[in-house]
């Protein structure tokens, strides 16, 4: 797809990557350099400017609390503005983990930190004394796509959804936002925030398109995306869904 | 076993106890450490490959005494799990503490770094004003541990500035100041967030070091030759283990040794005397080729072994094995935060394999490992046939192996008959 070009921004790699989020990223760049779309990324940490036009896919993925304090502080104001007029411009993003947490209202941290979020998304996450950790599957549809989710999830943060916000999905095996109603992620217009690790988009191709397609159709004429062999990225899928769903069944059989 | 027993025996150890500590090198420095005790005479008593919680080490300590629970050794020579120092300081009352490093490893089971940090430092609290500490000044996060502490503290690292590189990597995991949380600024950087760092806001600087390695020269993954400036000697040594972070377990080994009142010779013994710890970097000959085994088992160790193996030359053979039992972590997302993008030019092939083949091939393909040079093989065994028949005779075969794979390799060839027992190797 030669003149196409996509341009993300990867928000506090540096402090903002636990648990190989950086994969995300590093699926998009591929998924477009084998399709000929011209993608650059650009680092963006802390006391650096964004301007919302400069970019066309926004990623942030997941960290400690002590760099999401930093990173809290640094989006309060004009750069948490910009990320969300981005999104309301159409812009899309993937938020993991602590990076969603911080896109949300607020995360009031176990140990009483108090983070104040950008609410883009309309959640409020607060820490408990025990952290939700292992495999998650997860039944998802966006824009009439249904697809099933697989990644491993380790927060120690409950989410709830607002009135206004809309899941990513609902959890078949693990926790997701909260480990009660069912819940997992959120999404507002082409944004999504979400708790899987994994990393989440190398073995969830579809979504990596989706995103991929979103931000292209805001400058180009744009049906489809061509396809390319995912037979290696279903095949890790399968694999995992398929040993989460039976540790589902053994946690049933022996309550665990 | 009375719940109180591994106090007991320990109490009677007339050398003592020491603690080897840190989410790398803790088996190595362990090793080594106990061949020089050896070379001075003394015999340590030691926990057995990775049994490293309370259990394996009460387990251990029981096995190496008689029946009235007289201990059968001088001095305890314990490696250590991270979560479980606290517990071992309070119950083991030991004169030396070694802490290797803190890198993000298993973070499933121990939550966050800085947790894990904060719970350490309350464990070393607990130590008696008489005994010491013996840290790694290269790991920022370790540098700050023990603030609180009575004991003395002592601080090893790498002083040869040449082998350090500019700029840190993603891998790297604590890189803000622990005091000021600014971004610290590094004049060197070794590997994961190793280096000589200081923060330009608060002034905080890299503890000056007791036991520095002045001069590395490395070579590949026949190992290093080191010069050692201690406070009462300069050594010389031939270490036959690859990459910089052996460099830095042999310090841990040489200052704890030093420490231990042990003498140049008896050092410069036990490093002659070493034989590779379990899977660190084992060559072992099978079907006229030779398997190289290396346990790579989180991002930092995984680069430090991609950079090892980028001086071997190019078209190597390789089997990549990632597993997700407890003991690896259930969590295989680390595998994104290696740089398999320097590896994948210098293999021929790469099979996966392991309990978890397909993560490890999808994140070689996104690596760029074209579908001709990329198998996925589940089965240990058959990735080794397949690595076998597609070698040729007097190459080196690569395994680079995740801890569990790493025992089921051993295991496999202990079966086939190319390898002893590792229990018996140690």
């Amino acid at each position: 797809m030669p003149g196409m070009q996509l341009r993300i921004c990867h928000l506090y790699p540096e402090l903002m990557n636990i648990y190989g989020d950086r994969g995300n990223v590093i699926t998009m760049v591929k998924r477009c350099i084998w399709r000929d779309i011209a993608v650059t990324v650009t680092d963006i940490t802390l006391g650096e400017a964004i301007d919302p036009a400069d970019f066309d896919f926004f990623f942030i993925g997941g960290g400690q609390d002590r760099e999401q304090i930093l990173v809290c502080d640094d989006l309060s104001g004009d750069k948490g503005q910009a990320v969300r007029q981005a999104v309301e411009d159409g812009v899309s993003l993937l938020a993991i983990c602590g990076g969603y947490q911080l896109l949300g209202k607020y995360f009031l941290t176990y140990t009483g930190e108090d983070l104040p979020g950008i609410s883009l998304f309309d959640v409020k996450t607060v820490g408990g004394d025990t952290r939700f950790i292992g495999n998650i599957a997860v039944d998802c549809e966006v824009d009439g796509i249904r697809a099933q989710l697989v990644g491993f999830e380790n927060h120690s943060g409950r989410t709830r959804l607002g009135p206004e916000a809309r899941p990513l999905g609902r959890v078949i095996k693990g926790y997701g936002n909260n480990g009660e109603d069912g819940t997992e992620g959120c999404v507002y217009k082409s944004a999504v925030g979400s708790y899987l690790h994994g990393s989440l988009l190398p073995k969830n191709p579809r979504l990596a398109d989706w995103f991929i397609l979103r931000s292209l159709r805001r400058k180009y004429e744009l049906e489809e995306l061509p396809g390319l062999d995912d037979a290696l990225e279903n095949a890790a899928r399968d694999a995992a869904l398929q040993f989460t769903m039976k540790e589902k069944r053994f946690r049933k059989r022996f309550g665990r | 076993m009375r719940p109180e027993a591994p106090e007991e025996i320990a109490s009677r150890l007339t050398g003592g106890c020491v603690l080897v500590s840190g989410t790398n090198g803790k088996t190595t420095t362990s090793n080594l450490l106990a061949g020089m005790l050896r070379a001075s005479g003394l015999q340590p008593v030691h926990n057995k490959v990775g049994a490293n919680l309370m259990t394996g080490i009460t387990a251990s300590l029981a096995q190496a005494s008689d029946r009235r629970g007289k201990p059968r050794g001088d001095i305890g020579l314990f490696e250590v799990d991270e979560a479980t120092l606290p517990a071992a300081i309070k119950r083991l009352t030991p004169r030396m503490v070694i802490l290797t490093n803190l890198f993000r490893d298993q973070l499933d089971r121990y939550g966050e770094l800085e947790s894990l940090s904060r719970k350490i430092d309350a464990g070393l609290k607990g130590l008696s004003g008489g005994s010491c500490i013996l840290l790694n000044a290269d790991d920022p996060l370790v540098a700050s541990l023990g603030g609180e502490s009575t004991a003395r503290k002592y601080f090893y690292g790498i002083e040869s500035e040449d082998i350090g590189e500019i700029g840190l990597r993603h891998a790297a995991d604590s890189k803000n100041c622990r005091s000021c949380g600014e971004k610290l600024s590094f004049s060197a950087h070794f590997f994961g967030h190793m280096g000589k760092y200081s923060c330009p806001n608060c002034g905080l600087e890299r503890p000056a070091v007791d036991f520095a390695a002045t001069r590395v020269e490395l070579k590949g993954t026949a190992g290093s030759r080191l010069d050692i400036s201690t406070p009462l000697w300069n050594l010389a040594l031939n270490l036959g283990l690859p990459g910089l972070y052996n460099v830095q377990n042999l310090l841990a080994a040489v200052g704890g040794a030093e420490l231990l009142g042990l003498d140049d010779h008896n050092i410069e013994a036990g490093v002659e005397g070493y034989s590779t710890a379990f899977g660190r970097g084992e060559r072992i000959p099978i079907a006229g080729r030779t398997l190289f085994l290396v346990l790579s088992k989180n991002p930092t160790g995984f680069n430090e072994v991609i950079r090892t193996l980028g001086t071997e030359g190019r078209d190597l053979p390789i089997v990549a094995a990632l597993n997700d039992r407890i003991a690896d972590g259930r969590d295989v997302s680390w595998i994104w935060d290696v740089d398999f993008e320097e590896l994948a030019p210098l293999a021929r092939f790469i099979i996966a394999s392991g309990t978890r083949a397909p993560d490890m091939a999808l994140r070689m393909k996104y690596a760029g490992l074209d579908a001709a040079r990329l198998t996925v093989e589940g089965n240990l065994k058959k990735a080794l046939d397949k690595a076998i028949e597609r070698s040729h005779e007097g190459e080196t075969i690569y395994a680079l192996t995740t801890y569990t794979a790493t025992l089921d390799m051993r295991r496999l060839l202990t079966k086939i008959g190319v390898a002893a027992g590792y229990w018996e190797a140690n």
